[in-house]
């Protein structure tokens, strides 16, 4: 049968493309110069709508955030909206401190306002091409589905037809937004845009990069941190497409990966000594707990006189804390794929360190950045693991030894638990004084261990503050008069990496098992405490209230080896309480149920929002209960999930989310779930036993 | 040498050597990246595919045991998305990083082709083995009662 074509069907579409750059208030000096144009949102002569994407996607929604963001604000079908990372970083999408990276749950609320300011000056020039074809004012059309419409004529005119004309009209300075009643994705549980791929494998990560005439590598790198290589034999991997020498140990290409493990495995190398070849983990303990006793360490934050409040207080309290290392294990391993030319480098990887990753193969290969092109795949989980550049430089190196074919460079699981980047271990001294109402009149918090920041040339440490190590502390609530942190500094062999909610991770831990000693002391209720100090913050006290509601706060137990244990972290701008309840099971903590609020301001898409939530609770649960890198020797006893243990289905409690609202900005949501997690756990073991529990893990004890 | 099976339900040859682990044949040999590499000991569950219809974990399973076997994966669950365990993680928005999802998804699929109608222990027992570090536990487990009211809805 042969389909009428009509006239219509004949100039239908346009030639020309719609781009619109996405322009950050706050971006970098310099972010004006660009060279190239790389953040913009681009309609196609079709009407396809594409965003050139300032984040990754790892799992954590943003994408389908930003497909919501703009399909309601542009006035198009979610379905028609495709998202891709630049290929090499955008001066716009860099952080306040000068990297583009998905990190610090930015994602959402550092980008909503761009992004709607660009959909709205893209709707603008259509509606505008519109009126000026039907000699109407614009404010008298609509924005629906992909069309414009003029409800009084009942004319239609598809963004297709609209894009040449669209294109040669000036973009509106300052474009009007719509009202957000009309909204029909944002605020709803909009499905995620990466669903259909994810459930027909067809989604392609780092490790899936498939390239013509393609080479896989495999890594043999030194089992002690840091060392470096002493000697190796490249004739040692025979049937090798190429062995070379990367930063700590080799690389072996091969046809296929397992071909280049097994080369890997037997290759003939060894390392250097270090000055902890024997160092040990109890080793590293005892330096943390020296940091502890020193009489002076650098301040971080100094309120008052902090000192000289406690000593003259009649009640104080203290207690020592200390976390281990812990490891990120992304579900997909460290991955990427490389070509490298006498022109040109290419990396396709799942990375969310763009500018880590350029600046490190700035430095590998000498290119200029505008020689360096990264292509971003879906994540397999990153967790802050995955904005590091080491594993990129090994794949250039495999590339060239392999006469430049493309080499996906794939490590084991091993490596990834073995080879740092770890979460730092770290130990804390709290004191506080009481006053007879139970209020915190003084607090020291000591912290001893790495000072993260140090790792990262892009983060300044000023007046001894690093928010990499200081985080929760540097802005506590609960002590508002006299206060000081200090931190001793000591340097780990392993190197460390931001994980999940980074310092707030642990220091979380810290200050709210203490905050639950305190309570004890003042012979209060552990949350009634809380609220009582934190009475002058509402979105705090929302949330507390929220899981004292839900979680039957004080109602009786289902038995005497229960407990409850609360705690509320404020972390990325968004403040998160919990209420864990714990059965002790033959003397091990069972985590039954779990009751979180989070006020992270308004929730873009509340059905990820909550699947962040759940996924934190069960994320954090097994470093919270069983999970640690432990050092023998100066290498890592742990090798892969048998004995660095995640949580199972199984073991997965009840977990019933609220998301409360005060009115505040818009928050991260990514990390804020993690803090609260290992010491609500705590706090319920103390509840159902008797004992304070001041190390991590919880099970250990 | 070579050894002969079924991929999705398609006769292929492998030339890889005897002890390569199926995992890296399928995925480096025959093209199917679906299936995931997570950590090479059977612990993790993102390699799991059917081995003559039952969960099996490729990344331990030497390329040489599925002579005359018939393999599948997730790519050969459906050709458009449309068995109810797909449908049911579709519905629910199940995956979040969803590298782990391929060996989810097989695994439920073979739970359900045994176990029409499972209990929260039926599930358990059955999805322990696969991790997801994106914490997607709770929607799987009811993304498998969804599919078998789904598969019983035909």
């Amino acid at each position: 049968m042969t389909m009428p074509i009509s006239r219509r069907g004949f100039l239908a579409g346009s030639t020309a493309v719609l781009i619109v750059p996405i322009v950050v208030s706050c971006a970098p000096k310099g972010a004006a110069e660009a060279q190239t144009l790389n953040a913009y949102l681009r309609i196609e002569p079709d009407g396809a709508v594409t965003i050139i994407s300032p984040t990754s996607e790892m799992g954590q929604g943003t994408h389908t955030g930003y497909a919501a963001i703009i399909a309601d604000e542009l006035g198009v079908a979610i379905n028609r909206i495709a998202l891709t990372v630049p290929t090499q970083p955008a001066p716009e999408y860099r952080l306040f401190f000068g990297q583009m990276r998905s990190v610090g749950s930015y994602g959402i609320r550092g980008w909503i306002e761009p992004l709607r300011r660009a959909a709205a000056q893209a709707r603008m020039v259509l509606t505008q091409a519109a009126a000026n074809r039907w000699d109407v004012a614009p404010e008298t059309l609509q924005v629906e589905d992909g069309l414009v419409i003029d409800p009084a004529s009942d004319r239609r005119a598809a963004f297709e037809d609209l894009v040449d004309d669209a294109a040669l009209l000036p973009l509106p300075e300052e474009p009007t937004l719509r009202a957000p009643e009309t909204r029909r994705h944002v605020g709803a549980a909009t499905a995620r845009v990466d669903t259909p791929a994810k459930t027909d494998g067809s989604a392609i990560y780092g490790i899936d990069v498939r390239l013509p005439d393609m080479l896989y590598g495999a890594v043999r790198l030194s089992p002690v941190y840091g060392a470096e290589v002493e000697r190796f034999d490249p004739d040692s991997a025979p049937g090798a497409v190429a062995v070379a020498e990367v930063p700590g140990g080799a690389v072996v290409v091969a046809e296929s990966w397992w071909k280049a493990k097994k080369l890997a495995d037997g290759l003939d190398i060894s390392w250097r000594p270090t000055p902890h070849d024997t160092t040990s983990s109890a080793d590293i303990s005892r330096a943390l707990r020296v940091g502890l006793e020193v009489d002076d360490a650098p301040a971080a934050v100094s309120r008052g006189d902090a000192a000289a409040a406690l000593a003259g207080a009649d009640r104080i309290v203290e207690a020592d804390y200390e976390v281990p290392f812990l490891t990120h294990v992304s579900m997909e391993p460290i991955t990427c794929a490389a070509q490298i030319s006498d022109a040109r480098c290419e990396v396709w990887m799942s990375t969310q360190g763009h500018d880590v990753v350029r600046i490190a193969l700035e430095e590998a290969t000498g290119f200029p950045a505008e020689r360096i092109f990264i292509n971003t795949t879906y994540l397999g989980g990153g967790f802050g693991r995955k904005t590091h550049g080491e594993v990129a430089v090994q794949a250039v190196i495999a590339s060239r030894a392999a006469g430049g074919r493309p080499v996906n460079v794939i490590w084991a699981r091993e490596d990834d638990v073995q080879q740092g980047q770890y979460r730092p271990v770290m130990a804390a001294r709290l004191r506080a004084s009481l006053d007879a109402d139970g209020n915190i009149s003084a607090m020291h918090a000591r912290l001893s261990g790495p000072m993260m920041g140090r790792e990262y040339a892009h983060v300044t440490i000023r007046d001894g503050l690093d928010f990499f190590s200081h985080a929760v502390f540097a802005d506590q609530k609960y002590a508002p008069g006299d206060y000081r942190l200090d931190h001793h500094e000591v340097a780990v062999p392993p190197s460390t990496c931001p994980w999940r909610a980074v310092s707030s991770s642990q220091n979380g831990f810290f200050l709210e098992a203490f905050i639950d000693e305190l309570a004890q002391a003042a012979g209060q209720d552990p949350l009634a405490f809380r609220k009582a100090r934190l009475a002058d913050h509402p979105s705090h006290l929302a949330v507390l209230e929220s899981v004292e509601r839900r979680s039957g706060w004080g109602a009786p137990l289902p038995g005497p080896n229960w407990g409850r244990g609360v705690a509320i972290v404020e972390s990325y701008a968004s403040r998160c309480a919990q209420v864990a309840e714990v059965e002790m099971v033959d003397g091990r903590p069972i985590v039954r149920r779990v009751w979180l609020a989070l006020d992270c301001g308004e929730a873009i898409n509340p059905g990820q929002v909550e699947a962040q939530m759940t996924g934190s609770v069960i994320d954090a649960l097994g470093p919270a209960l069983r999970c640690q890198v432990t050092l023998r020797d100066g290498r890592a006893e742990q090798s892969n999930f048998d004995a660095y243990p995640i949580l199972r289905i199984d073991e997965t409690p009840e977990i019933d989310v609220e998301i409360v609202n005060t009115g505040a900005p818009i928050g991260g949501v990514g990390e804020p779930g993690v803090p609260p997690v290992a010491p609500a756990v705590a706090n319920a073991i103390f509840a159902a036993t008797g004992r304070r529990m001041r190390r991590l893990p919880l099970s250990e004890a | 040498m070579t050894t002969n099976f079924t991929l999705n339900g398609e006769a292929v040859a492998s030339e890889s050597d005897d002890e390569t682990p199926l995992l890296w044949v399928l995925r480096d040999e025959l093209g199917k990246t679906g299936t995931k590499y997570g950590c090479g000991i059977a612990q993790c569950g993102a390699c799991t595919v059917w081995f003559d219809g039952a969960p099996i974990r490729s990344c331990v399973t030497p390329v040489s045991a599925a002579e005359g076997a018939a393999i599948e994966t997730i790519e050969g669950l459906s050709p458009d998305r449309s068995h109810p365990v797909q449908r049911a993680w579709a519905d629910l928005d199940v995956p979040q990083c969803g590298y782990c999802q391929s060996g989810q998804i097989m695994t439920a699929a073979a739970l359900l082709a045994d176990t029409p109608d499972p209990s929260d222990a039926d599930i358990d027992a059955a999805m322990r083995g696969v991790l997801c570090r994106c914490g997607t536990y709770p929607r799987i487990r009811a993304a498998i009662k969804r599919a078998a009211e789904l598969a019983r809805a035909g």
